[in-house]
């Protein structure tokens, strides 16, 4: 046998793969090695709290396209052919060092029940593993290196992965990331981060998603999960080099994952978003089944008129294979969600518009806001679960407030989509919080807000307020909204089904969108273009801040010294 | 008569017919498979008085996509469609069918006798019958290998096979004379009346009117849209004002006539509901107030100054969003140095701080993105592909704080994207959001219906040079925007074979080469060799359609411009430019580039020579009248000698009508004296400054002289280094940028403008 040479360069702008590169980037045609450069000039970015540094720009490298992807050389832009979806360069990090844990502000541990718990049918199984195998976790089925799928393309493992995952430091900072059709494995604490682990060349699908699950993480065992362009989900273990293919082929939902994350607090289970408006719950180890959903409860109902439609529920007797759940929201895109601090709740957040706040468990919505105007594309909570921050198409950040239910304030700065926002659990206290938020713009934004400054009212529109005013208001919103919480807090056993169902439509409340002159407008406190292409992907760790772009590029600001140590101690 | 609709709706059968009937015909290869657009269009029910199901291609005479698109975008804005057919009373249906009767008609009746005799027979019965008609009458289909994929096979398969519309002048039913505004009603009544849902409309006379009155867009160059828009505009107003201003004189000073008579009656009801002032429809749509106010640092005073627009014209910044360029332009800025602002109050130039805010939100507020800027460097305009992203719905934030309803909504319902590396060449088509049967793509002939998400492959950053360039948002409620996305959740719960199949017509290669890309950029000539290249049986009336284009288009240029006009054009144009729209083109390998090309040129030769023949004919010419018959004639006509000259006659009529007015000047001249409200000041105000300073510096209004130059040899050679670059290197564009900025700062101080969001 000889090896075949790579493909020589058929194809000048392959469409489909143009469209990962994006930005009318040069498209490689042979495999390339990602770089790191270190700005001499730096691009610092100054804040009250000091100046953080640019300590390094990894790019990348976009491999080039697989030689059986179809040679579509479309040069008309008005082609109606859809391009494949894809995304930017997305990052999940992993660490076992806990003291880059991010403080909790939690007063009590959680208590929030195991999804599904009331369901004997999604009992675990009488436990097999036997007492020697406590720490050995269960790995995937198949050796990624070997498969022989059509779906996974081929994988390249650096010639010195193995020394360097021996040598390294324990508690070092992995860092998986997505870059058009491949999935690169790189390990932030080597000298030589640049180069890759492993890198996983998928044949045709991008992963848009990622995330690793941090109950099950070990020295030698770290549970990822991946949503494609295609639908299918790839369980991966990468010390192992170990997959298991899930929703193959779309066979419970062919419409691409948009987004993906472990249940917290769930071993197995994972919750998925897909670009039809359906969120999925599904169990890394159960095998898929054609999906047909499930009769509802109440028939006579018109289900598609409630704000979800549960397809098949979480207590369905019949949990011997995917799907776990699978909730309609809309048919529109689901962008992102984010499970709350206390893992009780669920903000979702869609194209159209809108921010759906779910209980989760009881699989229920419980409030929908809109955005100014324009498709909402990320969200996140505050550490302590008391705000949700969103960003999206109207090139805002907006403020909500979860326990009452409403807008605390806009922040206007971005010139462009809000792509990402986090906040920055290190810069926070149960006062002040910080969050950053990255866009198309190519921007990256600091943002503090206080307890205090977000309640304070415009001046020329006190008068005018009617609607908004302090905290305490016993108008009909927050009369409303005591009646949802406290259907939040309601126990009902799951026979009482009937009835929830009949208060599913009022019990959610549809905010309406506050106008501009009631409502607070908030200023970054930093504001800096970090890059030449749109960033997609912002991250806070205990001792830096870290961006990546649609075409690659990885950047890494140290903190300033002591502005973490400190708040560390306290906590 | 009802017999010429039956053939005319033909094309039309499968939208009117349940499916059932449409699948037997799709298996047959042979005939044709129902179109996307016919897809899109199923079960639509009875034909609408209100024309909001009608979805017709627009016949391109060369470089009138800047037209083509600008019309569809219009038509399909609702209360402007509604306004244009209620003024200044609306024409009974019954009455609009009898004049459609003469002016639609089935394509190419020869070429069916011909090709299909068998065809045309049952044609003749579908004419009687209606479920005849309706079971799926083939269409005609060439049987050429064709690239049947490509845009310019199915631009001139629609051409072929779909009804085409002819619209006539109207003017005299309306009581007006003959204007921009009544040919644009014809256009819009046409299709109104049209009982076929799709078809080809011929907007020549509008064309007509349009080069009569207005030197610039006589040329057969590319033109600007957005330019073009904001002239219709004005044009719409200023001859709805005039014609109002003397409906009234005559109505005092003379006894009621009975056009006049009704007129008065139905003006009041039918547009008075709409708005108060019944000749203010269009500022009630189009038109916003800004508000300058200015801060003299010296002494403190603040002047305010309210002015109006009819659209915004925003800069543009890499990597930015429509909301962004609007607040940019909103954002305070420095009147210093060569800027200082004259203050009365101190008196004499002061620094200052100007703000522009909005006062009074337009109900469609039409957006212009100024791709277009001009570079000092290159000492030409040039096209910059920043990535600007536009969200299918906006709010205004920068509004004053007294502004009525500042929140209000506005949803994206249309967007005319030019494709092509420079200002001086390329291709408009317009992608539309219609009232019920979602985005459609208006490619001149060509209709096509795309997904929402297509809408978002024109932000700038997307290989082939497609961007925006214009956008229209109009007003809308949150509770709109939610029942549309019910709807849209259960139409695609519905429908999910639907999609499935929509994305199998959607997945079609496409044809090589940037084949139609450049079409703008085309010689009439081109048309005339189009026509030859098309190969089919030669027939009178498609024959005379495309041949009387290109001379329409040239013949009024050597009369009345002494510059040395097109000949220069095709010697001068490039190799590279020669793929432009040629349907030969997607017929033969690009290999054969080069000989077509010359052969083009002899054609071009020969078009020359005919066009000289056209001038002495038409001096011989008179009788408009005989024109129109020799029109109606040429339709019948088989043979082609007979139907060129049809068409010089029709050239004739219409330079003969031209020349009337002395070349348009004079008659542009009265037109502004005609034009009282502030609009049409804005617009005498706006015409000479916006051309001559700002956005297209060496392009001064008297176009031609320009563009010829920029647009034959010159603009070419900087399009490769140009496109190419910021192609593959967007850091390339940005760096145009600050030449454009300072271009814009030193052009404010000179003038005042209410139309352009300038900001440095």
């Amino acid at each position: 046998m000889f090896v075949l040479p790579p493909p020589p360069p058929r194809y000048t702008i392959p469409v489909a793969y143009q469209a990962g590169a994006a930005n009318g980037m040069a498209v490689p045609v042979i495999e390339t090695n990602n770089t790191i450069t270190h700005p001499e000039a730096g691009c610092p970015l100054q804040v009250g709290e000091g100046t953080y540094t640019l300590k390094d720009d990894l790019l990348l490298a976009t491999p080039p396209p697989h030689p059986s992807e179809a040679p579509i050389v479309n040069p008309n832009p008005l082609a109606t052919v859809p391009s494949p979806p894809t995304s930017g360069v997305k990052l999940s990090l992993v660490s076992l060092d806990p003291r880059k844990k991010p403080p909790t502000f939690l007063k009590t541990a959680v208590v929030a029940p195991q999804f599904g718990d009331g369901n004997p049918a999604l009992a675990p199984p009488a436990p097999p593993a036997k007492e020697k195998d406590a720490l050995k976790r269960r790995k995937p089925k198949n050796n990624i290196i070997k498969s022989s799928s059509s779906f996974v393309s081929r994988v390249i493992t650096h010639e010195t992965s193995a020394k360097r995952l021996s040598d390294r430091d324990q508690n070092g900072v992995f860092a998986f990331a997505n870059i058009n059709r491949a999935f690169q494995w790189l390990d932030l604490n080597s000298a030589q981060k640049e180069d890759h682990l492993t890198k996983v060349l998928f044949t045709k699908a991008h992963m848009l998603c990622h995330d690793i699950n941090e109950l099950t993480k070990t020295v030698s065992h770290l549970d990822i999960v991946m949503g494609s362009s295609a639908g299918d989900i790839i369980w991966y273990e990468p010390m192992s080099q170990k997959y298991a293919r899930i929703n193959k082929n779309g066979v419970i939902n062919n419409s691409p994952v948009t987004h993906i994350k472990w249940l917290p607090g769930s071993e197995n289970l994972f919750l998925a978003s897909h670009a039809n408006g359906v969120l999925v719950v599904y169990d890394k180890e159960k095998e898929d089944a054609l999906f047909t959903p499930e009769a509802a409860a109440h028939p006579e109902k018109d289900t598609s008129k409630l704000p979800l439609e549960t397809l098949k529920s979480v207590n369905s007797k019949n949990q011997k294979s995917n799907p776990i759940a699978l909730w309609k929201l809309a048919n529109q895109k689901i962008s992102q969600f984010s499970f709350s601090p206390d893992q009780r709740h669920l903000a979702v957040v869609l194209e159209d518009g809108s921010l759906r706040l779910m209980d989760y468990l009881k699989e229920e919505v419980l409030d929908i806001f809109r955005s100014y105007y324009g498709g909402l594309i990320c969200v996140c909570w505050s550490p302590d679960g008391k705000y949700i921050v969103t960003g999206g198409q109207d090139d805002l950040l907006t403020i909500w407030s979860f326990p009452e239910r409403k807008i605390v304030a806009r922040c206007q700065g971005h010139n462009s989509w809000v792509s990402a926002v986090a906040f920055d659990p290190w810069r926070c206290d149960q006062k002040t919080y910080r969050f950053g938020s990255v866009g198309d713009d190519c921007r990256l934004l600091l943002w503090d807000f206080s307890v205090g400054m977000l309640h304070r009212p415009r001046a020329h529109h006190q008068n005018t307020a009617r609607h908004r005013s302090s905290i305490v208001v016993p108008g009909s919103q927050s009369a409303l909204r005591n009646r949802a919480d406290s259907g939040g807090l309601r126990l009902r056993s799951d026979s009482d089904r009937t009835e929830k169902f009949d208060g599913a439509l009022d019990a959610v409340e549809n905010h309406p969108v506050e106008p501009r002159s009631r409502t607070a407008l908030l200023p970054p406190i930093m504001s800096k273009v970090v890059g030449e292409d749109p960033i997609c992907w912002l991250g806070f760790q205990n001792d830096c801040i870290m961006t990546s772009s649609l075409e690659g590029h990885i950047r890494t600001w140290d903190r300033p010294s002591d502005s973490v140590v400190h708040h560390d101690h306290r906590l | 008569m009802k017999g010429l609709f039956g053939i005319g709706s033909r094309g039309n059968g499968a939208s009117s017919a349940p499916s059932p009937a449409a699948l037997p015909v799709k298996k047959d290869p042979q005939l044709p498979q129902i179109t996307p657009l016919e897809k899109r269009l199923q079960d639509m029910g009875s034909i609408r008085g209100d024309g909001s199901d009608k979805f017709f291609g627009m016949e391109n005479y060369g470089n009138t996509c800047y037209c083509n698109s600008i019309l569809q975008c219009l038509y399909y804005s609702v209360p402007f469609r509604e306004a244009v057919i209620n003024y200044p009373q609306r024409t009974p249906l019954e009455s609009l069918e009898a004049t459609l009767a003469q002016n639609l008609r089935f394509p190419n009746p020869n070429a069916h006798l011909e090709v299909e005799a068998q065809a045309a027979k049952q044609k003749a019965q579908a004419a009687t019958s209606p479920s005849a008609r309706q079971a799926g009458v083939p269409t005609n289909q060439p049987q050429k290998p064709e690239d049947k994929d490509s845009p310019e096979y199915k631009k001139k398969v629609a051409l072929q096979t779909l009804p085409i519309l002819e619209t006539k002048n109207n003017a005299n039913s309306y009581g007006m004379s003959e204007s921009l505004f009544t040919s644009l009603k014809d256009i819009f009544e046409s299709l109104v009346g049209s009982q076929s849902r799709i078809g080809v409309i011929r907007p020549q006379q509008f064309l007509d009117v349009l080069r009569r009155e207005h030197e610039m867009f006589r040329t057969a160059m590319h033109q600007d849209a957005h330019e073009f828009l904001n002239l219709l505009l004005n044009e719409v107003v200023s001859n709805v004002e005039a014609e109002a201003t003397k409906q009234s004189f005559t109505e005092k000073s003379l006894p009621p006539t009975e056009s006049v008579d009704s007129l008065s009656g139905t003006v009041t009801p039918s547009s008075g509901s709409k708005s108060p002032n019944t000749t203010r429809w269009v500022h009630e749509l189009f038109e916003g107030t800004l508000t300058s106010e200015t801060k003299c640092l010296t002494c403190e005073k603040v002047s305010q100054r309210d002015e109006v627009f009819l659209d915004l014209s925003v800069d543009l910044e890499q990597h930015s969003s429509v909301t962004s360029c609007l607040r940019k332009f909103s954002a305070e800025e420095m009147l210093c140095e060569r800027n200082k602002f004259h203050c009365d109050n101190c008196g004499g130039l002061q620094e200052a701080e100007k703000r522009m805010k909005i006062k009074r939100l337009p109900r469609v507020l039409a957006l212009h993105l100024k791709r277009f800027k001009y570079t000092e460097d290159l000492q030409r305009l040039q096209k910059l592909f920043h990535r600007v992203v536009y969200p299918y719905h906006l709010r205004l934030f920068n509004t004053t704080d007294d502004a009525e309803d500042p929140d209000r909504l506005y949803e994206l319902y249309a967007v005319v994207v030019h494709i092509g590396g420079g200002p001086y060449h390329g291709h408009y088509v317009a992608i539309i959001k219609t009232e019920d049967r979602g985005w459609l793509l208006f490619d001149d002939e060509l209709v096509e219906p795309v997904d929402k998400n297509y809408v978002r492959n024109f932000f700038g950053d997307r290989p082939g040079l497609a961007c925006a360039y214009v956008l229209f948002y109009q007003e809308t409620t949150l509770e709109a925007v939610l029942r549309e996305q019910a709807q849209e959740d259960q139409a695609s719960s519905t429908a999910p074979a639907e999609n499935g199949e929509a994305g199998k017509i959607n997945g079609y290669p496409l044809s090589p080469g940037l084949s139609h890309i450049h079409s703008a950029s085309q010689v009439p000539s081109d048309d005339t060799n189009h026509m030859n290249g098309i190969q089919r049986v030669p027939t009178a009336p498609q024959m005379s359609t495309h041949h009387e284009a290109p001379e329409l288009f040239s013949s009024p240029q050597p009369i009345q411009s002494p510059q040395p006009p097109l000949p220069p054009i095709p010697d001068e144009q490039p190799p590279s430019l020669s793929p432009k729209k040629s349907d030969v083109q997607s017929r033969k390998e690009r290999a054969k580039e080069e000989k077509e090309r010359k052969a083009l040129e002899k054609e071009r030769e020969k078009a020359e020579k005919e066009r000289e023949r056209t001038e002495k004919q038409r001096r011989r010419e008179a009788d408009l009248q005989q024109a129109r018959q020799l029109m109606n004639e040429r339709r019948e006509a088989e043979d082609i000698r007979r139907a060129i000259e049809a068409s010089k006659a029709d050239t004739a009529k219409n330079d003969g009508s031209e020349l009337g007015p002395e070349n348009g000047s004079p008659r542009k001249l009265s037109f502004l004296r005609r034009g009282s409200r502030s609009l049409s000041q804005r617009l005498s105000k706006d015409k000479e400054p916006r051309v001559s300073t700002s956005d297209l510096p060496p392009v001064p209004t008297p176009v031609p002289e320009a563009p010829h130059q920029e647009g034959l040899e010159p603009p070419k050679p900087p399009v490769p280094p140009k496109d190419n670059p910021s192609l593959s290197n967007p850091k390339m564009a940005s760096r145009n940028s600050p030449p454009a900025a300072k271009d814009n700062k030193s052009e404010k101080a000179g003038r005042w403008r209410s139309l352009s969001l300038k900001k440095s």
